[in-house]
């Protein structure tokens, strides 16, 4: 009868763990919430070109990533976006993803922002950014000045 | 590779965007764009993805890998260790080409053509100390064998009708 007692409650303990075990962790509620990073990130992320026309950004989005010898693998015009990829050259296992969007602002200017991926982490050294900005900006002005 | 490296140019990357660019006085985009896909028809690239606001054509090729006197090696390798060594064979390898062309100036008389060929290779299907290899793995590279671009930049110079101007 004891044993009966003892076997029943350890019955209704490893349900409350089971049932325990089954409660998904509740997301915090500030989870789609900006943090400082992210602000910051996106500005490092972002920057404005003295070029109103979309398409003439595009083109010198592309033609930039191909002189980094990234491989273009999706572009469209309508949305301005532009996605590319490249290996991490000696090593070919590892890949650098970039996804750009072109977006035209109200004051004529387009805006430009770059995300890049290393292998499925996120890249959020500033100074990435500052090279691929810096060679968009060549392309661009050498487009316009031709 | 250091990961602040990645969107830097490096000393090949002149010598590679002269490889894989070509000039031609033309303005009609239109033309150049169908030409190419059509050179690359005749390569035997399965035309993917077409988009012609931004001047792009992308297409793909999958074919062997095996290399000429692959298998004789393996034969006598598996003939002389009594099959108990194997080397695994390159099996297939998929190769993709990608095409941009965009005007140079702003009359429109001239545009550039820059090509990017690259291969995926599936490494696998064979054995190694009797122990089966499945395919799957893989290994890609980017094509810099410049033969490949001038073969490729030849034919398309005679498709337009125009001649192909180095950068």
């Amino acid at each position: 009868m004891r044993d009966g007692i003892t076997i029943g409650k350890m019955l209704v303990l490893a349900g409350l763990l089971l049932m325990q075990g089954c409660a998904a962790p509740q997301p915090s509620p500030d989870l789609l919430a900006p943090t400082e990073a992210q602000t910051k990130l996106r500005s490092f992320q972002s920057r404005t070109f003295d070029v109103a026309d979309r398409k003439v950004a595009m083109r010198g989005v592309i033609a930039a990533l191909q002189d980094l010898g990234f491989i273009i693998e999706r572009a469209n015009e309508p949305l301005g976006l532009v996605t590319a990829a490249r290996f991490a050259e000696p090593d070919n296992r590892s890949v650098v993803g970039v996804t750009v969007t072109v977006r035209p602002q109200a004051d004529g200017r387009t805006m430009v922002r770059a995300n890049a991926i290393f292998n499925n982490t996120p890249i959020d050294d500033p100074k990435v950014y500052q090279n691929f900005f810096a060679t968009l900006a060549r392309s661009l002005f050498i487009n316009k000045e031709e | 590779m250091q990961p602040t490296e990645f969107f830097e140019l490096t000393a090949e990357s002149p010598a590679n965007k002269a490889m894989q660019s070509r000039l031609f006085e033309t303005g009609n985009e239109k033309e150049l764009l169908s030409a190419s896909a059509a050179v690359l028809q005749d390569l035997g690239f399965q035309v993917d993805d077409i988009v012609r606001e931004v001047g792009m054509v992308r297409a793909v090729k999958e074919r062997s890998a095996r290399e000429h006197g692959q298998d004789i090696s393996h034969f006598f390798v598996a003939l002389f260790t009594l099959g108990y060594v194997g080397i695994p064979v390159d099996l297939q390898q998929k190769i993709t080409a990608v095409l941009v062309a965009r005007p140079t100036d702003y009359a429109g008389m001239r545009s550039e053509v820059r090509v990017t060929f690259y291969r995926v290779v599936w490494k696998g299907e064979g054995h190694f100390e009797r122990n089966q290899i499945p395919p799957g793995e893989q290994r890609m590279e980017m094509i810099y064998d410049p033969v490949i671009y001038q073969q490729f930049f030849a034919k398309l110079s005679k498709a337009v009708f125009l001649e192909a101007h180095t950068l």
